[in-house]
């Protein structure tokens, strides 16, 4: 049967729309799920997505890229990467699946309701395809781990996370609920289309796979591509709205949207790409430090289509470049010290050799950061164990949900803010300017502190703490990635020469 | 008596740490709950050397022998903390 051309028909049946008759518009598209305030009605239907597809090409390329990525994993599976690879490399892995496997899920939700809810039909068609993505995302991030569980449970988290109350996965839900699950379609697109996805998913799914093929590890690089060239086409979907926006008199607004999503994003980026990047990846196989990665991504690339738009860099921007070269050193500090906390095990990264790196890519890191590790270095080193994981919980901030780090003798810092008689605290300026920005949306929640201090979590001690985040439930907690035998060579050092 | 949890900020430290203490404490006793969680894990130990400890943002530290009730400190609070050699 001969096809017609896709010039041929596709606008005309992408711009299809309904003409309601027995509701009111506001009834068919409600503000509070469609937003888009202030746009004038005929502006919707010029909403032109610049990544056009058919369903029928849709299916096509998308069973090429399963096919692609499970035939990698098929061919790869005898080759025993789990005992082969980097012990960090695994914990890379254990973090990925369970950060993100899940949050594909609610993207997919995200994204069905921008197909009922956008009021711009071009959106709710691209948003379609959008949709199937996600769906694909999230199963092949549970199916590729699977392989894994029989040997170490605590890849069974690539399931659970998004279900427990450990703190990583409170500070995911509170920043996917935020920017993903609780706004309008046009604030939606904006929050998690544009600044999430155009940002920050590059950094983790293109920056990730070149480590993993260098690691030796192609069938995590395969799937990772294969997800980011989704990701590539489906972010587009906020860019019309950001325009729509700004060409309709609501600069300010949009500027709002993307300074809030962009910090609360690198934020909880520290965490997912910065501290692997930096400490997990095997030193070898390190294609570039987090902060060049960032330097690449973000800074030179989403600051250009920001500006391309119009728009602005944040106003913290000063603040943020500073953050590049402290705030992931203070949570890998953090998450290494709590390993127990943690649902993988977390390489320290911190050998003489791997300090030269950090020095070279982070001067003064030894100066700062590294003063810390000698004191846990030094307890490690002379068996004192006691002494190497903190007696009490950090500090937590009311908006990230991370704890309040800085550099050591020069940023720690609490912001604070008494709202309605509660008193918040803060890991930024920034983060307590997001929480003002919205307080009705943020004052509520109560973060790991919060709940302990409020008798929510019992036992009221480490032990009461970790069963509450599923420690010990779903699978053991974190110990050291390599046993500890990076120690060792600081071991040397203390043996008096003879 | 009263539980009372503060916000410390150890000099040298990296990261605020939630410490109970009981708001019939002096400072010294408020110090020396604080280093418990720093001093040894995180920070360096300055023998010789007492812990002085001021509101966040301050310059006077508190008298050392006053109690956690009459420094003005709400719960959670953040409470520097420093070497000093008096």
């Amino acid at each position: 049967m001969a096809l017609l051309d896709r010039s041929a028909w596709y606008d005309l049946a992408r711009t299809t729309e309904w003409t309601p008759t027995y509701i009111t518009a506001d009834e068919l598209f409600p503000p509070e799920m469609s937003g888009g305030e202030g746009i004038p009605d005929e502006v919707w239907a010029t909403y032109d997505e610049p990544y056009k597809v058919t369903y029928r090409e849709y299916v096509d390329v998308q069973r090429q890229k399963d096919a692609g990525a499970y035939s990698v994993k098929a061919a790869l599976e005898r080759n025993d990467l789990y005992n082969k690879a980097d012990a960090g490399w695994i914990s890379i892995l254990k973090e990925h699946y369970a950060a993100v496997a899940l949050v594909e899920y609610g993207a997919a939700l995200q994204e069905s309701r921008f197909v009922r809810w956008s009021k711009a039909p071009g959106m709710r068609n691209m948003a379609t395809f959008g949709m199937l993505d996600e769906m694909r995302h999230g199963q092949i991030q549970l199916f590729f781990p699977h392989e894994y569980i029989n040997k170490d449970r605590q890849f069974d988290w690539s399931h659970q996370t998004m279900w427990t109350n450990n703190w990583v996965a409170l500070g995911a839900r509170h920043y996917f609920d935020d920017i993903m699950m609780t706004r309008d379609a046009v604030e939606t697109s904006i929050y998690a289309n544009f600044a999430f996805e155009t940002g920050f998913t590059n950094l983790q799914f293109i920056g990730l796979s070149g480590d993993a093929a260098n690691a030796g590890d192609f069938t995590f690089s395969k799937l990772i591509q294969s997800i980011q060239s989704d990701e590539a086409r489906h972010a587009q979907l906020g860019t019309p709205l950001l325009q729509m926006l700004i060409e309709n008199g609501q600069v300010a607004k949009a500027q709002n949207h993307i300074d809030v999503s962009f910090w609360r994003s690198y934020r909880l980026f520290t965490i997912l790409s910065g501290i692997p990047m930096d400490y997990y990846v095997p030193l070898d196989v390190r294609e570039s430090s987090f902060k060049e990665f960032m330097q690449e991504w973000i800074v030179t690339q989403f600051i250009k289509s920001i500006e391309d738009l119009g728009l602005k860099k944040p106003w913290y921007w000063d603040i943020f470049m500073r953050d590049l070269d402290e705030h992931h050193h203070g949570q890998h500090l953090g998450t290494y010290s709590w390993r127990p906390t943690l649902w993988w095990n977390p390489a320290a990264g911190v050998s003489p050799e791997e300090r030269d790196w950090l020095e070279e890519k982070y001067p003064g890191w030894n100066d700062t950061f590294g003063k810390v590790w000698d004191v846990m270095i030094d307890n490690f080193a002379t068996g004192r164990d006691e002494k190497t994981i903190p007696g009490t919980l950090p500090m937590v901030c009311n908006v990230s949900q991370l704890p309040i780090v800085g550099t050591p003798g020069r940023s720690l810092h609490d912001n604070t803010l008494v709202h309605e008689g509660r008193k918040y605290h803060f890991a930024s300026e920034v983060d307590k300017w997001i929480f003002e920005q919205d307080p009705e949306r943020y004052k509520h929640h109560k973060n790991l502190i919060d709940r302990f201090l409020g008798g929510d979590i019992q036992p009221a001690n480490l032990e009461g703490t970790l069963e509450y985040m599923g420690l010990g439930t779903i699978s053991e907690g974190g110990v050291d990635a390599h046993n500890y035998l990076w120690v060792d060579a600081y071991k040397k050092r203390l043996v008096p020469a003879s | 008596m009263a539980l009372f949890p503060i916000s410390s900020k150890f000099d040298g430290d990296f990261v605020l740490k939630l410490v109970p203490v009981d708001t019939e404490n002096t400072i010294d006793e408020v110090a020396a709950a604080a280093a418990e969680h720093s001093v040894g894990i995180h920070v360096p130990d300055q023998p010789g050397k007492v812990i002085r400890a001021r509101a966040q943002g301050s310059n006077q530290p508190f008298p050392r022998d006053m109690r956690l009730a009459d420094t003005g400190l709400e719960p959670t609070d953040t409470v520097e903390f420093y070497f000093s050699e008096a």
